[in-house]
């Protein structure tokens, strides 16, 4: 049986001063899978990619790359993988194509399979025009794309895209998010990215994890995470104390173990009952200085789970 | 994009044993020489000192002191003493550079050893200091500062020169991955390049100085670089006796050697550890 693409087992890390940034989370990714990672700064994320490409090392716990320990064989998971950092990492005063190359090079792709690979993925991304300007005239957004060929150079089995969009302006986010998306095509190739925005984890992936305090707190399909809070949520602006009209819900039956209050606004996802009868309960009880009804999101279901809005948190 | 599928093969076993690992060496030194060449002052910076030694100060401490033609021989090799130090430690700041707005978050991630890292950056130092000391060494020739090299002569230098390079460059590396800002590693640059030197008899014999620092000045490193590189290409031995207290050259040559040798071994692997440990967090 193949091994998963990312397996994870009570990974730990703590730094010098006691710091707890991962604090044993489980985890793994099959095979092509795109799998993401959301959760505010701080959560625990870019340790967790830093661990997997071996630039941080684990306090305890294990993780393999297509089977390969980082902690043990670094070298191989090394070679299977690639990530595209958060922040800018490139050699500015070097053409686009030469930092292609230097990648190329270093995951010894022979030179003229790397020529075509670097022709083709610079065509891919729209890169052909500037491939052989100094990477210092890029904008934000053609940088971000020419460290995505990158990565892409050496045909990765395991590929990390860390924040890939954050600080980007958001039209070229959008151009982005296209690209990204795109890589789904690549056969076998494995996707974990990590983000804070709920759009991009919803649109990009297969199966989140929610990362809060270095703790995995939910770990399933977005689909699956958003119906966790049924089909319709009822949300209320309270007049006086929020956690009395939430029992006085659960009392009658409207709210379960699953609403939750965020200062003076009470969240019910609505299981058995329609929004019509919630709103009648709730216009009974007289509670309420407004009354909204939708469609559940992922930031509900974060803040279900962490007490925290993910933007805020972020 | 479809059309580019992942490969499941591992790279490396397309390449031989010695492609494997001379491969990510020579594109590691190439890639440093390509930034290297975009900022000239790396280049130009080091060489003005001691260039300025060779055609200006040391011809006027000549005069000033009414010494003769050896005097400026003598001179003209010290300069090299700063030469080195101050080339490796100003290519240490590529390191700084990198780490902070370069590439090399990238290169830990490569599928090679770390090491490699290093060594890319300490073959094109060397290289750049070995064409500064050239420089050096055909301008106070053309200053009609008298060298009088043999085959032998020429090798003790090279080895002398190229073994202290490669101990300052571990040096560079060190400090280089030990402080976090340029500012900080600009700061420590006199103390480590340039104070050795007054101490090393760059311009004067180091019995000249008091006893005790005398006995410091046996201690560094840069001495016997020095004392090298005299007996090298001026075919004196009376450094090399100052330092021994022997009588055979050769024996006090390879002594010096010895020692030189071991300065850059020990630095080395030492960079190599602060290096790797400092990446790895």
């Amino acid at each position: 049986m193949d091994p998963h693409a990312i397996e994870v087992r009570r990974l730990r890390k703590t730094y010098p001063g006691g710091i707890e940034a991962v604090k044993g989370i489980d985890f793994e990714v099959a095979s092509g899978e795109v799998f993401g990672l959301l959760g505010p700064n701080g959560a625990g994320k870019s340790t967790t990619i830093g661990m997997l490409t071996t630039t941080i090392s684990p306090t305890s716990g294990t993780a393999r790359l297509a089977g390969f320990d980082v902690a043990k064989h670094p070298l191989a998971a090394r070679r299977i993988s690639s990530v595209v950092f958060q922040e800018p990492v490139v050699d500015r005063s070097l053409t686009g194509r030469r930092n292609l190359e230097i990648h190329a090079r270093l995951w010894a792709v022979e030179e003229s399979e790397a020529k075509a690979r670097i022709a083709e993925i610079a065509d891919t991304l729209g890169l052909s025009e500037l491939v052989d300007r100094p990477v210092g005239t890029f904008s934000g957004g053609e940088r971000r794309r020419l460290e995505i060929a990158r990565a892409l150079v050496s045909q990765p089995r395991v590929l990390f895209l860390d924040e890939p969009t954050v600080g980007l302006d958001p039209r070229i986010r959008a151009e982005l998010l296209d690209v990204i998306a795109g890589l789904r095509a690549r056969n076998d190739m494995t996707v974990l990215v990590t983000t804070h925005y709920l759009d991009e984890a919803e649109r990009l992936c297969d199966r989140l994890a929610i990362i809060h305090s270095g703790r995995i707190v939910a770990l399933d399909t977005p689909t699956a995470l958003r119906a966790d809070l049924g089909r319709e949520i009822v949300e209320l602006r309270v007049n006086g104390d929020a956690r009395s009209v939430l029992e006085s819900l659960r009392k009658r039956g409207i709210a379960g173990d699953d609403a939750f209050t965020v200062g003076s606004t009470l969240t019910v996802p609505l299981h058995e009952h329609t929004s019509g009868e919630a709103i009648a309960v709730v216009s009974e009880l007289g509670v309420a200085s407004a009354i909204s009804t939708r469609q559940p999101t992922l930031d509900d279901v974060y803040l279900r789970l962490t007490g925290d809005r993910l933007a805020e948190a972020a | 994009m479809s059309a580019i599928t992942a490969s499941a093969t591992l790279p490396t076993r397309r390449l031989g044993l010695r492609a494997q690992a001379l491969n990510p060496l020579a594109t590691l030194a190439r890639r440093r020489f390509q930034l290297t060449a975009r900022t000239p002052r790396e280049l130009l910076v080091p060489l003005l000192t001691p260039v300025m030694f060779a055609l200006v100060i040391a011809p006027a401490l000549k005069s000033a002191l009414h010494t003769n033609a050896s005097y400026e021989s003598f001179v003209a090799i010290g300069t090299v003493g700063l030469l080195i130090p101050l080339n490796t430690m100003f290519a240490g700041i590529g390191v700084i550079v990198d780490r902070e707005n370069g590439a090399q978050r990238e290169l830990l991630t490569a599928p090679i050893p770390r090491a490699l890292l290093v060594f890319g950056n300490l073959v094109v130092a060397l290289a750049i200091t070995g064409l500064q000391v050239g420089v050096l060494i055909a301008v106070a020739v053309a200053r009609r500062i008298h060298f009088s090299p043999t085959t032998s002569g020429v090798a003790w230098f090279v080895a002398s020169a190229a073994l202290f390079a490669i101990g300052m460059y571990a040096v560079a590396e060190i400090l280089a991955s030990r402080v976090p800002k340029q500012e900080e590693y600009i700061a420590r640059v006199p103390a480590i390049a340039i104070l050795p030197w007054f101490l090393a008899g760059s311009l004067f014999p180091i019995t000249a100085m008091p006893v005790a620092l005398t006995w410091v000045a046996k201690f560094l490193p840069l001495t016997h670089g020095l004392a090298l590189m005299r007996y090298g290409l001026l075919g004196e031995t009376t450094s090399l006796h100052t330092i021994w207290g022997m009588s055979n050259p050769t024996e006090m040559a390879g002594l010096s050697l010895a020692v030189t040798a071991a300065f850059a071994l020990v630095l080395t692997a030492l960079s190599i550890r602060v290096f790797t440990r400092s990446a790895l967090r």
